[in-house]
């Protein structure tokens, strides 16, 4: 389908067709909801590689569209996300209060997220982010957790009404709400505050510091697989939006001469930074697996953010991959999880164990995934970081330098936890029994993504060449590339290779490991209690408490920002009741009183 | 047409159905029709009352701006009255003595008329208050009330006193060619304190409480829909045609009006209470329309005005309705739209419609006066707006996550109440979706604005 609008007038109808078939049959639905999300994936693929979109618009009033290569790239990632998680709705859907109006959610968000992608018009993709909240916002709460709606709601609509605010001072500057028309004169004096409420729209979308305290909330809490699609697919929305304010928008403000960049970039890339330390330790604490990822994409998000605020070639290239990298790395855990959560109801580390036995496949999806995430070759996330690094180191900011380093380290730390408490180690008696590998399509889904997440990992040219048609397109350089080499700023990286070193290293391990003597079996009981006897072995698991060392060193301080935000929400319940108490008091001689008081304050003879 | 009917045929026909008691509910349905089949034969232009000519006499008039409030209030108006006449039939007489009021109240051009139907109205009101079975609550919105109208007498007397006139044309040309204004101000002062109390502005608003936490089907909406767009478009009036802003006026007017928009939104997030938000909402509301009056947005404040109408209209009858049995604690009202989607849609859209989402009335009409007072450079109203707008969001959709979430009440609703409700939320879906009525109109009042009065710049 090559017209944007008529397919997603087509998502819609589809969503609705879906909602009235769910009375009939969920399955049918469900397959209609699979059929549907991968119609998007193929049309955006497809005319997006062969560039044979047609924008016109002749059905819905005031829409009009355009394709650019930076939004065909999103779109691609964000439809492919969607195709994903949509071989997993059919099983997830009978845990669902309300299963009936999943899929029509889900559908709705998919078009709307197209509108917000291909719109040219900065109201209408204000209605479309709009519209993609408020559907997304009814997805949370399915299976039970409102408070991690209204959470996600409130950063939400504080980011898209900084968005608003930004629109309007566009408009007044330029006189159009046309995006690229709009974007491109940003001067004068509102400059600043246009860029900062850009930032803080973005920087809310995408669940950045200090804007983050939504998002383990909602990907903790929300459905299993809708996690995988806030991660992979909504949360890049916000990363489209820093794109505009970081790379469309000419610099702002005086330029630190040192390191040449404008110290309002400087500002965010330290802000990127801090959301990579925030992350990377907020993830080390937790025993849910889901919050575990929830913050990993918080620190993921951080990466994007010091990437395109560095403003050249390799850290923008860097920064698109990342999101790429990102999404299939992040959709491939969410939903790994999900696949166990789907038969044993926990996410909790400390409860689970020992899922390699019967979930071999999950685990080895996992466990790729988690590579691609602490950006170790041969996957993905590598080449991402590698070029964020090479653009950091050659900028010489130390700072974030440390920070984007200090991610990496860190998400060894804490991407490894899941896999050895929750697939490996003993059997776990409870789960025993029951438990079995995922069925097919969600096995179908989990294990497209892994190829992809190897395949961005052991040849990225092809998609590097993409994205520098993107940031051609944004007026900088390109970036040299050949059939299996990237140039960076030092020297040539060539993927395939370390693909080939690493998998020599991976053979002889396995030899060493079929040659050695096999472990020995116990019992989970035949531990070291000496004589005492267990009441709650779950403490006996060795992954509680697992980095309690580490821990120790900021467990005071994990909760200032949740802190601020709660105390920001009681201050305005204070100011409520003190008008209250003031005014509304049932009283009608207080407002009376109120009344002379403003004649005195205004009859009041002049100060001077 | 004589537009003069719209106050004598309510009032007559009150008389009448003192007489016959049994005959005012069809008395009040005949009377109510009446008018707003008559809206569609008049023609702009003035009335005398008495042979005596402005300013001299009393006058009626009608133009565009006039015509579109008497179609919001009236039509609304009709809508309260169909869903509540048999449960309050006993109401007859005096809701047409105050559809007189509210009518005299948009039509006439003096400004002591004005004053004799704000009190004609003023009383109905207390009286349909009286339906909540709550006399204090009544009785202090009586004190209230009568307040605000002796504050307002009192500006008018200094007025009259100053320029030997009451006819608001007259008024406003001789006050625009004052060249000191300083004298004015106190009257002005006066007059918008007294007004104030009947918009809800901050802080002389304490009445409300009381009547619409006890609100029921019938003064719920009456006093949060038909009576609050009704007086605002009065004021409204009052501010764009003769008001003018000056020096320390500017300081107090500013401050009761962000206070209004801040504290209504901050209280409304604060309640667990779905009646008191509500309420509290709408005085942040109230505070929003009047904002963009005196910031001479005449044209869009009045669409809000009607946005709101529409919306409040819709949430305070569901609310009302379903608290009846079981009172209105947020936890208690969970899960009554599993049942009734018709209802629930119609109440989602209508809080959607305030919060300024897109598709619907409201968003059209703040992004248009956001998009003026951008051009005009006003950032402490627009911040004022766009921070309301995301409070407000946070407790609707506080509100409709829980009034969704299935659960075990089960509450029904009326037949007719839904088929109302859902075609007022239609309306809000089409004047969000089709621009061009709204523009046309606009133009249209613009023309008939006599903007004597001065805007200023927050």
């Amino acid at each position: 389908m090559a017209n944007i609008e008529l397919l997603i007038l087509i998502t819609l109808s589809l969503g609705l067709l879906s909602y009235v078939l769910y009375h009939f049959s969920p399955r049918l639905s469900s397959a209609l909801t699979i059929l549907g999300s991968f119609f998007v994936f193929g049309s955006v693929l497809y005319h997006g590689y062969i560039g044979s979109f047609d924008v016109s618009s002749t059905l819905l009033p005031y829409v009009s569209f355009s394709s650019s290569a930076l939004s065909i790239f999103f779109a691609v990632i964000i439809t492919f996300t969607y195709a994903m998680v949509s071989l997993f709705n059919p099983y997830f859907l009978k845990t669902h209060k309300a299963g009936n109006v999943h899929n029509l959610l889900f559908l709705s968000t998919l078009a709307f997220v197209l509108g917000v992608l291909f719109t040219n018009h900065f109201m209408t993709m204000f209605f479309f982010f709009e519209a993609v909240v408020w559907t997304s916002l009814f997805m949370i709460p399915l299976k039970g957790s409102k408070s991690a709606a209204i959470m996600y709601y409130r950063f939400s609509a504080f980011g898209s009404f900084a968005l608003l605010g930004a629109i309007f001072l566009l408009k007044a500057n330029s006189g159009t709400f046309l995006i690229t028309e709009s974007l491109a004169v940003v001067d004068g004096a509102h400059q600043l505050v246009i860029f900062i409420l850009l930032v803080v729209a973005g920087m809310a979308k995408l669940g950045a510091f200090p804007f983050h305290i939504w998002l383990p909330e909602v990907l903790g809490k929300a459905p299993d697989h809708t996690s995988a699609l806030f991660s992979g697919g909504l949360e890049k929305l916000g990363a489209f939006i820093i794109v505009f304010a970081l790379v469309r928008v000419a610099p702002v403000g005086a330029t630190f001469a040192a390191i040449d960049l404008a110290w309002s970039r400087y500002a965010v890339a330290i802000l990127g930074a801090l959301t990579i330390v925030f992350g990377t330790l907020m993830a080390i604490r937790q025993d849910d697996a889901k919050k575990l990822l929830a913050y990993s994409s918080m620190s993921n998000g951080g990466y994007m953010l010091v990437a395109f605020s560095l403003m050249n070639s390799i850290s923008v290239m860097g920064g698109l991959y990342h999101v790429l990298a990102h999404a299939l790395a992040s959709v491939a855990a969410f939903l790994a999880i999900a696949a166990v959560a789907r038969q044993t109801n926990t996410t909790k580390m400390s409860e689970l164990g020992g899922m390699i036995h019967k979930m071999p496949i999950t685990y080895m999806v996992y466990l790729i995934a988690i590579i691609s995430m602490a950006g170790i070759p041969p996957m993905g996330g590598f080449i991402s970081k590698w070029l964020i690094f090479q653009a950091v180191i050659n900028k010489g900011l130390i700072f974030v330098a440390v920070a984007v380093f200090f991610g990496s380290v860190g998400s060894f730390l804490y991407v490894f936890r899941p896999l050895a408490a929750l697939f490996l180690g003993q059997e776990l008696p409870q789960y025993k029994k029951t438990l079995k590998e995922a069925p097919s399509l969600m096995l179908l889904a989990m294990l497209i993504l892994s190829v992809l997440n190897i395949f961005t990992g052991v040849f990225p040219t092809p998609i590097l060449k993409v994205i520098n048609t993107v940031i051609v397109e944004m007026g900088m350089n390109e970036v040299v590339l050949t059939t299996f080499t990237i140039e960076g700023f030092n020297g040539l990286l060539h993927p395939g290779l370390i693909a080939l070193v690493f998998m020599v290293g991976v053979f002889v391990a396995f030899v060493i490991f079929i040659s050695l003597k096999k472990s020995k079996k116990v019992g989970l009981m035949d531990t070291y209690t000496a004589g005492n006897f267990i009441y709650t072995e779950e403490l006996m698991h060795y992954s509680v408490d697992f980095y309690a060392p580490l821990e120790r060193l900021y467990e005071k301080y994990i909760d200032i920002a949740r802190n601020v935000y709660r105390s920001l929400d009681h201050k305005i319940k204070e100011f409520a009741r003190l008008i209250k108490y003031f005014i509304f008091t049932y009283k009608p001689e207080i407002t009376a009183f109120w009344v002379v008081l403003i004649l005195i304050l205004f009859l009041w003879g002049d100060i001077a | 047409m004589n537009i003069a009917l719209f106050v004598a045929i309510p009032l007559g026909f009150a008389f009448i159905s003192i007489l016959h008691k049994k005959l005012a509910p069809i008395l009040l349905i005949a009377a109510s029709l009446f008018i707003i089949v008559g809206l569609s034969f008049v023609q702009n232009g003035e009335t005398v009352i008495g042979g005596f000519e402005a300013p001299y006499g009393i006058h009626l008039l009608m133009d565009s701006y006039r015509l579109t409030a008497l179609y919001i209030v009236n039509i609304l108006f009709l809508s309260v009255v169909l869903l509540n006449i048999r449960k309050y039939h006993q109401m007859s007489t005096v809701l047409l003595i105050s559809l007189t009021g509210l009518n005299g109240l948009i039509m006439t051009g003096d400004l002591f008329n004005l004053f004799v139907f704000l009190e004609i109205s003023g009383i109905s009101a207390y009286l349909i208050t009286s339906t909540n079975k709550n006399p204090l609550a009544s009785f202090q919105y009586l004190v209230a009330g009568t307040v605000g109208s002796s504050l307002y007498l009192f500006g008018l007397i200094l007025l009259y006193a100053m320029f030997g006139s009451l006819n608001l044309a007259d008024l406003s040309m001789q006050v625009s060619q004052l060249t000191d204004k300083t004298p004015v101000l106190l009257p002005f002062l006066l007059m918008f304190l007294g007004l104030g109390v009947e918009v809800k502005l901050l802080p002389l608003n304490s009445w409300v409480k009381g009547i619409l936490k006890d609100a029921n089907t019938l003064s719920g909406p009456m006093i949060a829909s038909v009576y609050a767009a009704a007086m605002s478009l009065v004021f409204g009036r009052i501010l764009i045609d003769l008001f003018v802003f000056e020096g320390r006026f500017i300081v107090i007017v500013s401050t009761i009006l962000l206070v209004s928009i801040l504290a209504g939104e901050a209280m409304a997030y604060q309640s667990k209470n779905v009646k008191e938000i509500l309420l509290y909402s709408s005085v942040a509301q109230a505070g929003l329309v009047v904002l963009l009056f005196v910031s001479g947005l005449a044209s869009w404040a009045l669409f809000m005005v009607m946005a709101n109408a529409i919306s409040k209209m819709i949430l305070f009858t569901i609310i009302a309705s379903a608290s009846e049995e079981n009172g209105d604690d947020i936890t208690v009202l969970q899960g009554i739209f599993t049942n009734n989607k018709l209802i629930g849609f119609s109440f989602t859209i209508a809080s959607l419609s305030v919060i300024g989402l897109p598709l619907f009335m409201g968003f059209v009409v703040k992004m248009n006066a956001l998009n003026h007072l951008f051009g005009e450079q006003m950032f402490l109203a627009i911040i004022a707006i766009l921070l309301a707008s995301v409070v407000e969001g946070i407790y609707f959709v506080r509100l409709l996550l829980h009034l969704w979430t299935p659960s075990e009440t089960t509450v029904t609703f009326d037949i007719r109440m839904k088929a109302v409700l859902f075609a007022l939320a239609v309306m809000l879906i089409v004047f969000g979706i089709t621009v061009e009525p709204i523009e046309s109109l606009k133009d249209t009042i613009e023309i008939g604005l006599n903007v004597g009065g001065t805007s200023w710049r927050i």
